[in-house]
Parts: C-alpha cells; structure tokens; sequence
C-alpha cells in the first residue's frame, strides 16, 4: 500500500519515531495529558467538527474539494476518526501510517500544502475556543492547548513529508522520461551516423546511448558514428570510459567512432585527468568531425563549380 | 595563516544523482566565486570524481562544501567522507590506472592532477576521508 511505501521512504521505525517525538518535545505527560481529556473531545467532537466543515466551505478554493453531500459526510466520518486520534493517548507507528495515509489522500486528490495548512490552523483554532471554554484554570488550559498544538503540528510534519515525498516521485518519472528522449542518433549521409550527447551522462544514460549506437550501426550498415559532445556539462572519467567502451564496440561492428564538440576546457580536463583517448578520432568542431567523416566513406565536401561567362 | 570558513554546507550522498547534485553546488560556488572556466572545470570534475568513488566504493557518505578565505585570496574546500572499506595501498591509488571497481581507475590520481592540493585519510575497514582544496586564480 501506499502508506507503506512512505513508511518506508521515511525510514519510519521506533528510531525515527523516538526522534521525531523528542523533536516535536511529544512526552509521556503529554500523551497522558490528552488521553485524560478523551470525555471532553467526546463531547465537542461533533460541534468542532461541523463547525470545522463550514469554515472550509465558505472558502471558494476549498470548497471545490467537497463536490457533494456524500463527500462532506465520508470525510465529516474520516475527521471523528481523526480527531479522537488525537486524544488516544498513543503515537505508535500504526498512529503514524494512519497519519501518512491521511495526507496522501489530501496530496492525491489535489490538496494544495497552503490550504492543508490553513485548514489545520483552523482546526486548532476551534480546538482552543473548547479548551477555554472547558478548562476554567488557565495554567491548566495552556498545557492543555501546548499538548495539542505539538501532536497537531507533529500530524503536519507527516503530512508534508508525504506531499514531499510525492514531488520526489513525480520528479523522478520526469527524468526517466527526459532519458528517453536524449539519445537522438540523427543519419547525416549514407552509412554516417550523429549523436549529440547533451546534459549528464550517468551510468544509465551511457549504457542506453551504448545500446542505442550499435542498434543503429547494424540498421544502417553505418560506417562511422559522429559523438558530438558539445552539450555534456562535464566530461569526467567515467564520462571518458563510456565514450572509450562505446568505440571499443562500435569498431567489432565495422565502423569507427569520431569525437567531436570538444571545449578547450574539456579537453584540458582530459588530459590532467590522465585518459588515454589516442586511438579515438577527435574534432574540436562538429563540421569538422562531418567532413572527416565523409572522406572515411569516399566523399568530400567540394565548392560548386563556377560557370564562367565568356 | 588563518584561514577563514565563509561558507559551510553538507551534502549527504548515497545514489548516483549525488554526484551531479555536488558538483553543481561546487561548480555553482567556483563560478560565483571568479574561478576562470580551465579551474571551474578542473575543480568540478574532481568533485566528481571522488564523490562517485564514495557512492561506487562505501555505497554512502557525506561532502562538506567549503568557501575559505586565506590571506586575500579565495578558494574551495571540498571534503569526502565514507565509512566504506578504505583503502589498503594509498600509494598505488595515486599513481593511477589501478581499480577495484573496473574503471579507469583514475579518480584519485587525475583529481589530484586537477587541483592545488589533495589529502586522503584512509585505511582498510576504516573509511576514508578525502579532501581536496583550489583556489581562484589571481587575475
């Protein structure tokens, strides 16, 4: 389940628990604290949450969050749940992941953090205006309201954390997505291929631009592959093994690789670095690499013939 | 001479994406700071280096991106730290074109190559503590 996954990706244990607790200063007194004020949560429960529900819709942008009758009724049921959540007396791990699916519901359907946050505040607000009501003693009801306001604000915590969470993951189907569209092989003349390599080169993404150069060799029957490297942001090592690996199996097919879009800084790099890269050919620029290329199979490149008048 | 610490920040890595996030934090921080483009790339790709080495060699570790300040002159001080499985012959690391991890085994030589100075503190089962230290040239 997906709680489970935030579980995890929270490194959620008795570890991570205690240390969240003793961030949020959540003692045993306070647990007991609020466990003791169960009868008084049971009797405002349902007067602080219809009051609750008003306040959200009277806003325009919340209210859009509750379509129906049947909405507000199920989530009027989750809040009950919720709300003596609070005065439980318990923050276990089951708390937790009751917390976390809570707020991956809120991310899923759309909640925005700022409203989540301001519905939370309001919510605490109507906390308070029963605890002052309740508790005539007004040390007693800071301490009351202080208890309430940290479990509250440990519940957020958790909430966040999954709409984090959830960027996270959003981010990450981005990439993948951009890795596929970054390895174009473009044919530029019979049996000459070019890649322009751009942005970083990772071990995935070297390993697909491998795969990708020598399916397209043995389509096109091509003799020689340009790598234009122009876009790499950092040409490193590994970056230089992978370009070194990729010709070492480009030429068992038959065709030899050429280098090409080479900074002065890049290659200053290279060679502090130590990388060995004589058996591969290199052009500073691309139009060179292309002129190179074509003489490998014959060609040339040659300026129109003049027709002169007489 | 004293050296000042006018910025600190520590960078936790344990994937590979790590090693961009470093390294265009130090190149962001080289450019920033004047670097010329030859020491921006120099210093950038030895960042790169050894935080793939502590990603590749200890699975997880930590860099401490520093700017000091050292009698009117500026540089960057990176340091790399794992608790992988070290390293047994330091020398050998250094001089280059050895490595336990099937790759060009240039890491620790070129980075050395590529900038001012380069310190490991390192022993098997020991982890290893690698920094390295560029300053902006005067122009």
């Amino acid at each position: 389940m997906v709680e489970r996954q935030y579980m995890a990706r929270l490194n959620m244990d008795d570890n991570e628990l205690r240390r969240r607790l003793s961030a949020f200063e959540i003692t045993e007194e306070d647990l007991q604290r609020l466990a003791s004020l169960r009868p008084l949560a049971e009797r405002h429960m349902d007067g602080i949450i219809d009051d609750f529900y008003k306040l959200l819709l009277s806003h325009e942008e919340m209210r859009v969050h509750f379509p129906d009758e049947a909405t507000v009724r199920h989530v009027k049921r989750m809040q009950r749940e919720y709300f003596l959540g609070l005065f439980s007396g318990k923050v276990d791990l089951r708390y937790v992941e009751d917390r976390l699916r809570a707020g991956a519901a809120h991310e899923r359907i759309g909640v925005a953090p700022k409203l989540y946050l301001a519905a939370y505040s309001r919510y605490l607000r109507l906390i308070l205006d029963r605890v002052m009501q309740d508790v005539t003693d007004v040390a007693q009801a800071c301490q009351v309201y202080a208890s309430i306001q940290k479990l509250v604000h440990f519940d957020m915590a958790l909430a966040l954390d999954t709409y984090l969470a959830a960027s996270i993951d959003t981010i990450t189907r981005h990439q993948a997505a951009i890795r596929e569209l970054s390895t174009p092989v473009i044919r530029v003349y019979e049996r000459i291929l070019l890649m322009p390599i751009i942005g970083t080169v990772d071990s995935q993404r070297a390993q697909q631009i491998m795969e990708t150069v020598l399916v397209r060799v043995v389509e096109e029957q091509a003799r020689v592959v340009i790598l234009d490297i122009a876009g790499v942001s950092l040409v490193d090592s590994q970056v230089a093994d992978h370009l070194l690996e990729t010709t070492a199996a480009v030429r068992l097919l038959g065709a030899q690789t050429i280098l090409t879009g080479i900074s002065a800084q890049v290659a200053r790099t290279i060679v502090r670095l130590g990388v060995e890269i004589a058996n591969m050919h290199t052009c500073s620029r691309l139009a060179d690499g292309i002129e190179l290329a074509l003489r490998m199979v014959g060609k040339r490149i040659a300026p129109e013939m003049q027709q002169r008048s007489e | 001479m004293a050296t000042r610490v006018l910025s600190r920040q520590e960078m936790k890595i344990d994937c590979e994406d790590d090693v961009l996030l470093v390294r265009r934090r130090v190149q962001m921080l080289a450019q920033q700071r004047g670097f010329d483009p030859f020491a921006t790339a120099a210093l950038t790709t030895a960042t790169s280096e050894l935080t793939r080495n502590v990603w590749i060699h200890a699975g997880r570790g930590q860099a401490v991106v520093e700017e000091i300040a050292e009698g009117g002159r500026c540089g960057i001080r990176v340091q790399f730290r794992d608790e992988g499985p070290g390293i047994a012959d330091i020398e050998r690391a250094l001089r280059g074109g050895y490595s336990t991890a099937g790759s060009l085994g240039l890491g620790l030589s070129g980075s050395r190559r590529l900038v001012d100075h380069l310190n490991i503190e390192s022993a098997p089962g020991r982890g290893t503590v690698v920094t390295i230290l560029k300053w902006a040239r005067l122009r």
